[in-house]
């Protein structure tokens, strides 16, 4: 950590702590004093996550001068001969980039909040103020994680505040279900998370992410066989490389879950029963992107594993088509973007397992901006319907909800990977890197496609929504006459518009290819860094340990794939649904339709396992454990009794009969083994 | 003599409430529990010990005086504490005080008599902890069994007599089958110890004074003793198969009871598993340590599952106890500071919860006389506060991080996965998928009774079907019609009733946030277990 050994620690770190604790104040002041105060708790939240974003941006500052922090600042538990348990920070290029990310949409959605929750006089304000600073704090201290052990405690603390949140409206039937099913599904996740965990500690006896002494460290030390404290690993009967490829894996586990990524995306689409505000901060811009996030944090890891990186890879492209596919049929613009987050963290995963890191970051920031546009400008025409989600029951607010519509359009651009909006910048990448590198791996190459594929899907289900919203006539007296919307709504909506539409900016990296110019600010962010913890680091490893290899192919020719793909989704969706009256022409899908909305039966099955299957072999061990175990027992003693039928008088109820009884019974008990045991001789 | 007097106080504030008048008694017992209380956390903060209790080294509170002297074995009053047995007297105090409050409400008749029989049982608990004479373990531990009896099949529900003489008599022929293995130890050790004392045992036993007895090798008599004393405190824990009287007694318990049999009482069997069988004889648990583990491990994932089938909320808690000290168990076998501090550390953090959630039953209960989980939706409109401590309560259960139930689990699976007996890392690693069943049955449990429109269907005299779901819902998504009739029947509990939870929850986080607390204590009494077991 020679670059944080500077003798005074810069004064952003040493506050640090306080991003995460600021909204952790907003949660207790809300719980405890929200329903005393003039918004409920509302402004407690908005200003906390507003100094969260302050020192956010601090500490960017900060660390874009080339300072980094690396420390432990409490240890739970301290063993002198085994490993200790500790809570820790580290600010690098990429958790500064991300808590920015992180605070920021944050703050925007507490403000949205006022507009969605407060105006409409829903009861349990405060209730939702503490969910949201409750959350806001887990994902901050996740965020800030310096070790594996941590993130877990804030992974699983995040995952309280999803279902919390998603069970806001706990008096109706489907949102207490939803919640419960986003917990179980994730939990199932975390599961092969927690394994991971405890099965990294006990392999390399520490789970921090960043040093010398840092588990990717001593793995890497471990296949180099370079000797040190890395080469005598415990790898429970594998190769070294087979157990950290398992390792990588069973985190995954926890990634798949909280990423919604394919099996276990189920719980996502279900989650759209909160309150929208939530499922822009939770369900599409910070909580999905935390299982994103842990892979990229502990990338130097999964570096180390071509196999975790290609089924990473695959699992992320898979997701990205199969998700895309089923968003084009849905009528309620929720579940078409709950559909489209799913599979752009398809994408993300895809970068990341191609040996994208920074595109996958790229995309991950580019993400959270415009999904949390769409989720809040929904939201916004959800107010604006009377709380009415259906598409087909729209049409024609354009003209009424101007600001509404054009940032939609913003985040819809950017969604469908239009240039020059901030997605076409960032998926692109992504793909490119795909290509790249699926051109010397057969896998990879079919992980491309299939995410190729879906740029097409993407085009025409982001303009099929836009186009069934806010064009065409009215199809319903509502949307003639909308709610007319507050400036707590139009201002997270204009910051978001801006962003979705520049960000992208930030790393272009075909046109830095095709000039020369130096203009990938991303790539050169996130190069520097934390020794072993940057993205010049993790290409040297994903080449000299994983075998990554990239072809030479111009960025400028993928870009052209890509954007033609995307332009003729969006010129499909234009030509059927741009009319005045447009017709329900998913309808010709026939049997296809039918699998598509039923959403390909994924959680007809997982249920089926859940309840069937769960509650079936529970049921049988109730059965057993009634008739075999219990009878045994029961049996034993009717023999007993029978014989003992006369004892039975001794049951008088009379309290001294019971205790003289029982002294008389250890008193025999006693001689009797005494005079056995020739005590008295 | 400090030891003593808390003991002590427990026992005249037991004479005293039992002679009480039953008007009094419950505001008596309750103020005089926070004398032992007070006594415990006290003894707490000054705790000074160091070492484990059997295996030298320096004891806190400790008392040896010679009583009688029996044959060839004197016995000794000999008590004191470690750092293992010191937060488990301080669980004692605290889940005895916190059961006596939510007693206030259910109980209603000959309150002097319960109100006596908890405090003679919270006695009877600490010097069962305290104890490092056999003899006067013993003592205590059988007295433990009599109030429990008397509490259960008295002030308990249709079935108590059923539920309490099966708890009475298989928790006997428990102790009748461990204590013939404990004597066989004892006479193989022959003239090499002269007492009873429990860590003159121990120490004899670690260093290989056992000789053979009746022509049975040592090695033998070892194992057979292992195996008795196993299964005399497997029923106390219980671990399966030997746990089918425990839903019975918690069942039939009254709610208060229930809280400190799944606390207190459970713990009393893990805690004579550590000091017996895993002090006592470490080879033998080394070399049989898969068995065991299998044992655990069957108990995790066996009572989740049958947790997962019942409706019943008390029996949903009951089973759950069965898969939560599996957990113990296996962190026990491990044998590494993680896994047998965490065992420890679960016995604590488990007592607190698992009281917190039995007590939430009961102030439900108390109100809508019913725990059938389909008898009741929509709670949490009105039991507001009561609801956030059970959501609070069951996802500590869960092992949500930041409570102590989370580290309690993480500690057991951190030091059971690299532990050294064969096939460790699958033991532990299946036994992990307890923590999905377990968020299965209780969000399920959740949902059901706490959420969705309110509703109880009851066939408590004076009530009858309740419902009312007449309040403005989301933006008049959809608002349950509802009748009003017995609207007043359900009412928030009262702040007696509220307080025993929200000491227990505020324990329950604050030891996840600072184990240190009790694991510090904890870690020092575990290590010179695992030092000197090394051979194996």
């Amino acid at each position: 950590m020679a670059e944080t050994a500077t003798s005074t620690v810069a004064f952003a770190f040493e506050v640090a702590p306080a991003i995460a604790i600021l909204p952790l104040a907003s949660f207790v002041i809300a719980l405890f004093a929200g329903k005393y105060l003039p918004k409920r708790g509302a402004l407690a939240g908005i200003t906390a996550t507003g100094g969260s974003l302050l020192l956010s941006l601090w500490v960017m500052l900060t660390v874009a001068g080339g300072a980094y922090y690396n420390e432990e600042i409490y240890t739970l538990v301290s063993t002198p001969d085994s490993f200790d348990l500790h809570f820790g920070l580290l600010l690098d290029p990429l958790s500064a980039l991300m808590l920015v990310i992180v605070s920021l949409v944050a703050f925007l959605v507490h403000l949205f909040s006022l507009g969605y929750m407060n105006d409409e006089g829903e009861p349990g304000l405060p209730r939702y103020y503490a969910g949201l600073g409750l959350f806001t704090f887990s994902m901050l201290s996740f965020v800030l994680s310096d070790n594996l052990f941590m993130s877990f405690v804030f992974f699983e603390l995040v995952g309280l505040c999803s279902w919390l949140l998603i069970g806001h409206w706990y008096r109706e039937d489907a949102p207490p279900s939803a919640a419960k099913k986003a917990f179980l599904v994730t939990r199932f996740g975390d599961y092969f998370f927690l394994v991971g965990v405890v099965a990294i500690f006990a392999t390399f006896g520490t789970a921090t992410f960043a040093g010398a002494e840092s588990f990717p460290t001593l793995a890497e030390e471990a296949l180099a066989g370079s000797g040190g404290a890395g080469g005598e690993l415990p790898t429970f009967g594998l190769s070294a490389q087979g157990w950290f490829t398992v390792l990588g894996l069973l985190v995954l586990g926890g990634v798949l879950g909280k990423s919604a990524q394919f099996p276990l995306h189920t719980w996502l689409p279900d989650a759209m029963e909160g309150p929208t505000p939530v499922s822009a901060l939770i369900h599409a811009a910070t909580m999905v992107a935390a299982g994103v996030y842990l892979v990229a944090r502990m990338y130097g890891f999964y570096a180390l594993s071509p196999t975790a990186l290609a089924i990473v890879a695959f699992v992320g492209g898979f997701t990205a088509l199969f998700a895309a596919s089923m968003a084009v049929v849905k009528r309620d613009v929720k579940q078409v973007l709950a559909y489209s987050t799913i599979s752009q963290y398809g994408y993300m995963m895809l970068g990341l397992g191609a040996g994208g890191y920074v595109a996958a970051v790229f995309h991950l920031m580019t993400h959270a901006f415009f999904k949390a546009l769409l989720f809040l400008g929904a939201g916004a025409v959800i107010i604006a319907m009377h709380h009415r989600q259906d598409m087909w029951e729209m049409g024609g607010l354009k003209n009424k909800l101007p600001v509404t519509y054009y940032t939609f359009l913003a985040g819809s651009l950017a969604l469908a990977g239009i240039v020059p909006f901030a997605g076409f910048w960032s998926k692109d990448e992504v793909l490119y890197e795909a290509l790249v590198h699926g051109l010397n791996d057969p896998l990879l190459l079919a992980a491309y496609l299939m995410g190729l594929t879906a740029v097409f899907f993407t085009g025409f289900y982001t303009f099929r929504m836009v186009l069934l919203t806010f064009h065409g006539e009215p199809r319903t007296h509502t949307a003639r006459n909308p709610h007319s919307l507050g400036w707590s709504v139009k201002t997270p909506l204009v910051v978001l518009g801006i962003l979705a539409t520049v960000i992208g900016l930030a790393n272009m990296t075909p046109i830095a290819e095709a000039t020369g110019l130096e203009i990938e600010f991303l790539h050169t962010w996130l190069e520097h860094g934390l020794e072993g913890v940057n993205s010049e680091h993790y290409g040297e490893v994903l080449e000299t340990v994983a075998g990554y290899s990239a072809a030479e192919l111009s960025p400028l020719l993928a870009a052209v794939f890509s954007l033609s793909l995307a332009l003729a989704g969006a010129g499909l969706a234009y030509r059927l649904y741009s009319g005045d009256r447009p017709e329900h022409h998913t309808d010709r899908l026939g049997a296809a339709k039918r699998l598509l909305t039923d959403n390909y039966y994924q959680d007809e099955y997982q249920v089926w396992i859940a309840q069937t299957l769960g509650t079936g072999v529970a049921r049988a061990s109730d059965r057993f454990d009634q008739g075999v175990v219990d009878g045994v027992v029961n049996g034993v003693s009717s023999v007993s009794l029978f014989s003992g039928d006369r004892v039975r008088r001794v049951q008088t109820g009379i309290v001294s009969n019971y205790a003289t009884l029982l002294t008389l019974g250890l008193v025999a008990l006693l001689v009797g083994v005494g005079l056995a045991g020739g005590w008295f001789l | 003599m400090i030891l003593e007097l808390l003991i002590g106080l427990c026992l005249v504030g037991a004479v005293v409430v039992f002679v009480a008048p039953n008007r009094y008694a419950s505001k008596l017992a309750a103020g005089w529990s926070l004398l032992p209380l007070a006594l415990s956390v006290f003894m707490y903060a000054t705790f000074d010990g160091q070492s484990n209790a059997l295996l030298g080294g320096q004891l806190a509170y400790e008392t040896m005086v010679s009583w009688v002297s029996l044959g060839p074995y004197a016995l000794n009053w000999h008590v004191g504490l470690d750092g293992i047995s010191m937060p488990l007297v301080a669980l004692s105090t605290v889940l005895t005080t916190a059961a006596i409050l939510a007693a206030w409400t259910p109980i209603e008749e000959r309150e002097s008599q319960f109100y006596g029989l908890v405090l003679f049982l919270e006695a009877s608990l600490v010097g069962v902890f305290a104890a490092l004479d056999f003899f006067v373990w013993f003592v205590f531990w059988e007295a433990v069994l009599v109030p429990m009896f008397f509490l259960v099949a008295i002030w308990g529900g249709p079935r108590r007599k059923y539920a309490a003489i099966k708890f009475f008599v298989y928790t006997n022929v428990a102790s009748l089958v461990l204590f013939i293995g404990f004597f066989a130890l004892v006479f193989g050790l022959g003239n090499s110890i002269n007492s009873l004392d429990l860590p003159a045992i121990a120490q004899a036993l670690r260093t290989g004074q056992l000789s053979a007895v009746g022509g049975v090798a040592p090695e033998t008599l070892k194992v057979a003793a292992f195996v008795a004393l196993f299964a005399g405190f497997a029923v106390k824990v219980p671990v399966v198969p030997f746990h089918t009287w425990l839903p019975d007694a918690h069942v039939e318990a009254p709610t208060p009871v229930s809280v400190l049999l799944a606390g207190v009482l459970l713990k009393v069997g893990t805690y004579a598993l550590l000091r017996f069988n895993f002090t006592m004889l470490p080879d033998v648990a080394r070399q049989y340590a898969a068995i065991i583990a299998l044992f655990a491990v069957v108990s995790v994932i066996y009572g989740a599952l049958l947790a997962l089938a019942q409706q019943d909320l008390k029996r949903i808690v009951a089973y759950s106890s069965v898969s939560s000290m599996g957990y113990v168990i296996l962190g026990l076998v491990a044998y590494t500071v993680y896994g047998v501090g965490g065992a420890t550390f679960q016995m604590i953090s488990h007592g607190l919860i698992s009281g917190l959630l039995f007590a939430c039953v009961g102030v439900i209960y108390n109100t809508t006389h019913t725990r059938m989980v389909g008898d009741m939706s929509g709670m949490a409109d009105r039991m507001p506060v009561t609801t956030s401590m059970f959501v609070a309560g069951a996802f500590a259960y869960m092992g949500l991080p930041l409570t102590s139930g989370f580290l309690g689990e993480y500690f057991v699976f951190l030091g059971t996965f690299g532990a050294d007996f064969p096939g460790a890392p699958w033991f532990t690693a299946i036994a992990m998928f307890g923590i999905v069943i377990v968020a299965g049955y209780l969000l399920f449990a959740m949902q059901r009774t706490l959420f969705g429109s309110f509703g109880v269907e009851t066939d408590h005299a004076g009530s009858g079907a309740v419902t009312d779901g007449g309040e403005r819902t989301h933006n008049g998504r959809r608002a349950n019609g509802g009748e009003h009739e017995h609207g007043d029947v359900i009412s928030p509990a009262a702040a007696h009733d509220i307080a025993p939870l929200a000491i227990l929850l505020a324990l329950v986080i604050v030891l996840g946030i600072a184990p240190e607390i009790s694991f510090a204590m904890i870690r020092d009494a575990v290590s010179p277990l695992l030092a000197a077991g090394g051979g194996g």
